[in-house]
């Protein structure tokens, strides 16, 4: 199920993606702080909407975004790798089939069973469900571009003496290399946007001055938490796309 | 109560809820649908217009569903609008994507041949180059289907109709005794539902791809 990739699938599209989301999102950010410094507002507004707690709330996000990416990566990465292994390929099937399915969950219900369930409240409570949520594009890339290598290279490898981790470290993890920094952006992009319901299990972050706006009935406060969360989410799309782009191996692709 | 008891407990509003939740996202689906292959049909012949509208509609799959459902509000209110507005948009990029895939990947000499038999451009379009990109079209329209099933239920938090409302009132009664129950059956009710029109996909597929194109 290739369904949460934000990949356009073509080559012009993305090249044009790589110029013209980072302006774009300069811009839109330039316009609507603009906007909201130089409205008048009111007392309530002015909770919200000045410099310090936008920072206080990027930040939040910046480093729930953070603690998921590397939850992601320390689970699903070794498990990809684990599950190309002769001795585990049999539960692949499996555990790709587990992940589909909770990939079909909702990310608020997962997000919220965890809180209940847990009691947890806080970046504790929202990042191992939403790293859960967002692991799939990882761990089955992972799994497809290991799988992929021809066989062939891995018969040489081991054919000039090298032991199966050799093989792992230098020739198989290499090659897979494209595939996996593919499934980390569409992970990565996931992460952010989900993190912005963090704030219903008190996890802070743009989402909260998104529900504080819409709960106070400020829609300058709304918009900016919004516009704000969009720009942080098409600009780490962008440097997904910027790293697929430069740090791929130079032998391929 | 155990979640079984729950759920027969509240049989009648949580199989209305289901129904209103699959039903949106089966209508938004549709409405995604002629809309994304519209668009396809009018790009796909232009590299630069086929660029520029996957890059646009992968652009909006970037957006989180709660900023773009947060945006929706003080334009277009609360309840159905914002909900149906936000889910159709995110389901264009995999019907597009798969419209302009599918109709690029129509053998040319295919169609020459129907030209060649006198056929109209409209006649080429809809007797032949759509009816062997329907399997991919197709294919985009359950992507876009399991991703609204998710984003539906965020809508909930804008009024929208389905199952995501239990989810939130759940979360609103944290530590009252049915909280877990009721947010346990929104989002197992989100996922049986998603599994359920995942199968009526992969039989409308079987039914309706062309005889000759058939596997």
């Amino acid at each position: 199920m290739s369904a949460f990739t934000a990949e356009s699938g073509s080559r012009s599209a993305e090249r044009g993606r790589l110029f013209a989301q980072p302006v774009a999102v300069l811009l839109i950010v330039a316009a609507v702080l603009v906007w909201a410094f130089t409205t008048d507002l009111d007392t309530v507004e002015q909770e919200s909407i000045n410099a310090s707690s936008i920072l206080t709330y990027t930040w939040q996000h910046l480093v729930l975004s953070v603690v998921i990416t590397i939850l992601v990566l320390v689970i699903a990465l070794p498990l990809g790798v684990m599950l190309t292994r002769r001795w585990a390929k049999p539960a692949a099937p499996v555990f790709l089939a587990i992940a589909n399915i909770g990939q079909a969950a909702p990310a608020v219900g997962v997000l919220v069973l965890f809180f209940l369930w847990t009691g947890l409240e806080g970046v504790a409570a929202a990042a191992p469900p939403i790293a859960f949520y967002a692991l799939l594009p990882v761990l089955r890339n992972t799994i497809v571009g290991i799988q992929q290598v021809d066989p062939a290279l891995v018969d040489a490898g081991r054919g000039i003496g090298m032991s199966s981790g050799a093989v792992l470290r230098r020739i198989e993890l290499p090659l897979a290399i494209p595939l996996i920094l593919a499934g980390l952006r569409t992970s990565l992009v996931l992460a952010v946007g989900t993190a912005t319901l963090a704030q219903f299990v008190n996890g802070g972050g743009l989402g909260e001055m998104i529900d504080t706006g819409y709960k106070l009935d400020r829609v300058s406060v709304l918009t900016v938490g919004a516009v704000l969360a969009v720009a942080l989410a098409l600009l780490v799309d962008w440097l997904g796309a910027v790293a697929e782009r430069y740090f791929g191996p130079k032998g391929i692709g | 109560m155990n979640l079984f008891e729950y759920v027969a407990d509240r049989w009648g509003s949580l199989s209305l809820q289901g129904l209103l939740h699959a039903s949106a996202v089966v209508q938004c689906t549709i409405i995604a649908a002629v809309i994304g292959v519209l668009v396809g049909i009018a790009v796909y012949r232009s590299p630069l217009g086929s660029a520029l509208a996957t890059a646009l509609a992968s652009a909006i799959l970037t957006v989180p569903s709660f900023a773009l459902i947060g945006l929706l509000i003080p334009i277009l209110g609360l309840g159905v609008e914002p909900s149906v507005t936000a889910l159709v948009l995110y389901g264009l990029l995999p019907i597009v994507r798969n419209t302009i895939v599918g109709l690029g990947g129509v053998d040319p000499s295919i169609t020459d041949a129907a030209k060649g038999i006198g056929m109209s451009r409209l006649g080429v379009l809809s007797r032949v180059e759509l009816r062997l990109a329907w399997p991919a079209i197709l294919a985009g329209m359950r992507v876009a289907t399991q991703l609204m099933m998710g984003i539906l239920a965020i809508a909930a938090y804008a009024k929208g109709p389905g199952l995501g409302s239990e989810i939130f009132s759940g979360l609103v009664r944290a530590g009252s005794a049915n909280s877990l129950n009721q947010a346990l059956a929104g989002t197992l009710g989100v996922v049986i539902l998603a599994l359920l029109l995942d199968g009526i996909y992969a039989l409308i597929g079987r039914y309706t791809t062309s005889r000759g194109i058939r596997g």
